[in-house]
C-alpha cells in the first residue's frame, strides 16, 4: 500500500511530546557557577570547595581596591594580618603611630562588607 | 555598709581606724571588652615588640648615638650596629607537646616543675624581618627568657651569627614623685597570700589569729593602736585550695558538690570579719576559682555573699595595680615570677622581681610558657609607670629590698610568703615604705 509521503512525519515523531518548544529563540544557558574552575564541560565537575571568598584566579575581577587592601595586609610593618579584621588592624596601626595610609581606611569605611577580613581569612 | 570604727573598752573613747584614698588602676587588666576573633599570639608579640622598640629607639641616642640602628635582615657582616628585637631562648630541656608523640609513653608525667635550664641554651633575636643567633659572653642565657625586647650592640660574624658586645634594657620606667612626709602619720598596708583555706596544711587558728589581730580584737591599747593604723589589706592569691581528690573526671554527687563549696564558704566567713573593719583587696591566684590565663579576672562576688556586701571588699584582677594616698602599688599572685624561675636563674626570687621591672615587663614569658589572653592591640603587662611598691605573692619566704633607679626612682620590692606554710604576713608603712614581717604561731614549743 502506498501512503502519501506527506504523512511520514506523522508516523515518526521528531520531538518528544513533553518537550517545550524554545520560544525565546536564544540558546539555553546552563547554570555554570561564575568562578568555577572548569572550562568547557560543566556537567561533571563538582562546584569548587569554598568556605569563604573565592579562589584567586586570573579571570576573577578583583578590582584595584582589593589590590590596595591586599598590599595593606601584606605590609609587615603593621604586624600580622591573620586573626584581625582589616579595620581593626588599621586602627591598631594608627594607635601605635605607624601612619597607615588613609586611603585604606576610606576604602574600609565604605559600604562594602566583603572586604572587611584579611586576605587569608578562612583559607588558613 | 561602710567600715565601722573600732571601739576600745578603755574608757578613753573610740579609737578610729586611719583611712587612705584608694584608686584602682586595674582597668588595663580587665578583659570584658575584648573580643576573641580567632587571633593567634603573633598579635600580642607584635604589639609588645612595637611598644618596646619605640621606647628603646628613644633611649638609644643617649646610650650609643654614633652607631646605626638596623633590622635583622639589614645586618651586614662586620658592620657594628644596634638591633632591636624579641629574644627567644632555645632550651633543650623545655617540654614540648610533640614529645608526647615522639617518645614512648612512660608512667611518669613528662613535665616536672623544676628548672629547665641547660648549659647548651642559646638566645636568638627576632624582629619582623628575620632572626639571628646571638653569641658572645655578654649575654648570659641563664638570665634572659623568651619574650623580652632588648637592644643589642654588636656585629654579624662570618658564620651568620650576631656577636653581642653590649645590651640595653629598657630600665625602670619613670616614676611620679611621691611627696615624702617623715612627720606624717604611720599608715600600714598588710600583705598576705597563700591562705589555702580548705587545704589540709592550712591551720585555721593561725588565720583567725591574724584576722583578730588586724581588726583590733587582740592585745592591749598599744596593740590596738597599731592595728588601727592599718589602712589596707591585700590578699595576693591562692586563698582557697580545693580537695584535689574530687577532680578525677567523675561526675560529682551532691555530697561532693557541697564539699567543693566548703573552702570558699570558710574563706567568706573570715573575710567578712576583715571587710567589716578594713578595706580589703583580694586577688585570684593559681588555685583560686578564676580563669587560668593572665590577666586573671576578679573572683566573682557571688563566691563571697557575706563579705561582698561591704563596700570595703574589692575583688581585683591579677596582676593588680592601685594607688593609696598617691603611693603606687603593683603586684601579682606569683605566676609570672614562678615561671621565670623555671626558665631562668637568679640568686634570689627578689632578683626576678627587679629584673622584670628593669625589663619593664611583668610577664615576659607569657604567652610562651605562661598562659595569657591573646590581646591584639596592647600588652597590659608592659609597665608604663614605675610603682613605688612592687609585690609578689605565694613565695617561699619573706624577702624585701629597696631599689633605686637611674632617674631617682625608688621601689620597695616585697616577696610575700605563703601564709599556710609560714604563718607570716607582711606589713608596710606607707609613710616611708619600710616593711616588717608579722608572724603568727600556734605551737607552744
Amino acid at each position: 500500500m502506498a501512503s502519501s509521503s506527506s504523512d511520514m512525519k506523522g508516523f515518526f515523531r521528531e520531538k518528544k511530546k513533553s518537550a517545550k518548544p524554545n520560544k525565546s529563540g536564544k540558546p539555553i544557558k546552563s547554570a555554570k557557577p561564575k568562578h568555577s574552575a572548569s572550562c568547557g564541560s560543566d556537567v561533571v565537575q563538582p562546584p569548587a570547595l569554598l568556605s569563604h571568598g573565592s579562589p584567586d584566579l586570573q579571570d576573577e575581577e578583583y578590582d584595584e581596591e582589593e589590590m590596595i587592601l591586599r598590599q595593606f595586609d601584606m605590609n609587615m610593618a603593621y604586624g600580622p594580618c591573620l586573626g584581625m579584621s582589616r579595620l581593626g588592624r588599621w586602627e591598631r596601626a594608627n594607635a601605635l603611630g605607624l601612619h597607615p595610609p588613609q586611603q585604606v581606611q576610606n576604602l574600609l569605611m565604605g559600604s562594602k562588607m566583603n572586604n572587611s577580613e584579611c586576605l587569608w581569612d578562612g583559607r588558613v | 555598709m561602710g567600715a565601722a570604727p573600732m571601739e576600745v573598752d578603755s574608757g578613753n573613747g573610740v579609737v578610729e581606724r586611719k583611712q587612705s584614698i584608694y584608686k584602682s588602676l586595674d582597668e588595663s587588666f580587665e578583659i570584658q571588652k575584648e573580643m576573641y576573633r580567632g587571633q593567634q599570639y603573633s598579635q600580642i608579640y607584635f604589639a609588645r615588640l612595637h611598644l618596646m622598640r619605640t621606647l628603646l629607639y628613644s633611649l638609644i641616642p643617649t646610650w650609643k648615638p654614633h652607631l646605626p640602628v638596623c633590622t635583622v635582615l639589614g645586618l651586614e657582616q662586620g658592620k657594628e650596629c644596634i638591633i632591636v628585637g624579641t629574644l627567644f631562648k632555645h632550651m633543650k630541656l623545655k617540654p614540648t607537646i610533640l614529645d608526647e608523640y615522639s617518645k614512648e609513653r612512660s608512667a611518669s608525667p613528662l613535665v616536672k616543675p623544676h628548672n629547665f635550664m641547660h648549659s647548651d641554651d642559646y638566645l636568638i633575636l627576632e624582629d619582623e624581618s628575620g632572626r639571628v643567633k646571638l653569641r658572645g659572653t655578654i649575654l648570659v642565657p641563664s638570665v634572659y627568657v623568651t619574650g623580652l625586647v632588648v637592644a643589642l650592640h654588636g656585629k654579624e660574624t662570618g658564620a651568620g651569627d650576631f656577636m653581642v658586645e653590649d645590651i640595653l634594657e629598657a630600665g625602670l620606667p619613670p616614676q611620679i614623685d611621691r611627696p615624702l612626709n617623715p612627720n606624717g602619720d604611720d599608715k600600714y598596708v598588710v600583705f598576705v597570700s597563700g591562705l589555702s583555706v580548705g587545704s589540709s596544711s592550712a591551720n585555721p587558728l593561725q588565720f583567725q589569729l591574724f584576722v583578730d589581730h588586724i581588726t583590733g580584737h587582740l592585745g592591749d591599747e598599744k596593740e590596738q593602736g597599731i592595728a588601727a593604723k592599718i589602712v589596707q589589706v591585700v590578699i595576693a592569691g591562692n586563698s582557697v585550695e580545693f580537695p584535689r581528690g574530687l577532680f578525677n573526671g567523675q561526675n560529682l554527687g551532691s555530697k561532693e558538690q557541697s564539699k567543693l563549696s566548703e573552702p570558699t564558704k570558710e574563706l567568706d566567713i573570715l573575710l567578712t570579719q576583715i571587710a567589716a573593719g578594713i578595706p580589703l583587696d583580694i586577688m585570684p591566684g593559681t588555685s583560686d576559682p578564676a580563669n587560668f590565663a593572665l590577666p586573671q579576672q576578679p573572683l566573682h562576688k557571688c563566691l563571697f555573699p557575706g563579705s561582698a556586701a561591704y563596700n570595703t571588699f574589692r575583688s581585683c584582677t591579677n596582676p593588680h595595680s592601685f594607688e593609696l594616698d598617691n603611693v603606687r602599688f603593683l603586684g601579682t599572685s606569683g605566676q609570672n615570677i614562678d615561671n621565670l624561675a623555671i626558665y631562668s636563674d637568679a640568686s634570689s626570687r627578689i632578683d626576678f622581681l627587679e629584673r622584670t621591672l628593669k625589663w619593664r615587663h611583668m610577664a615576659p614569658t607569657s604567652p610562651n610558657t605562661l598562659g595569657c589572653y591573646p590581646f591584639t592591640d596592647r600588652d597590659p603587662f608592659f609597665v608604663e609607670a614605675c610603682p613605688h611598691v612592687y609585690f609578689i605573692g605565694n613565695q617561699d619566704k619573706y624577702v624585701t629590698s629597696l631599689i633605686q633607679g637611674s632617674d631617682n626612682q625608688v621601689v620597695r620590692l616585697i616577696s610575700i610568703p605563703r601564709f599556710a606554710e609560714t604563718g607570716t604576713a607582711v606589713v608596710m608603712n606607707l609613710k616611708n615604705l619600710e616593711c616588717h614581717a608579722l608572724s603568727f604561731g600556734t605551737q607552744f614549743d
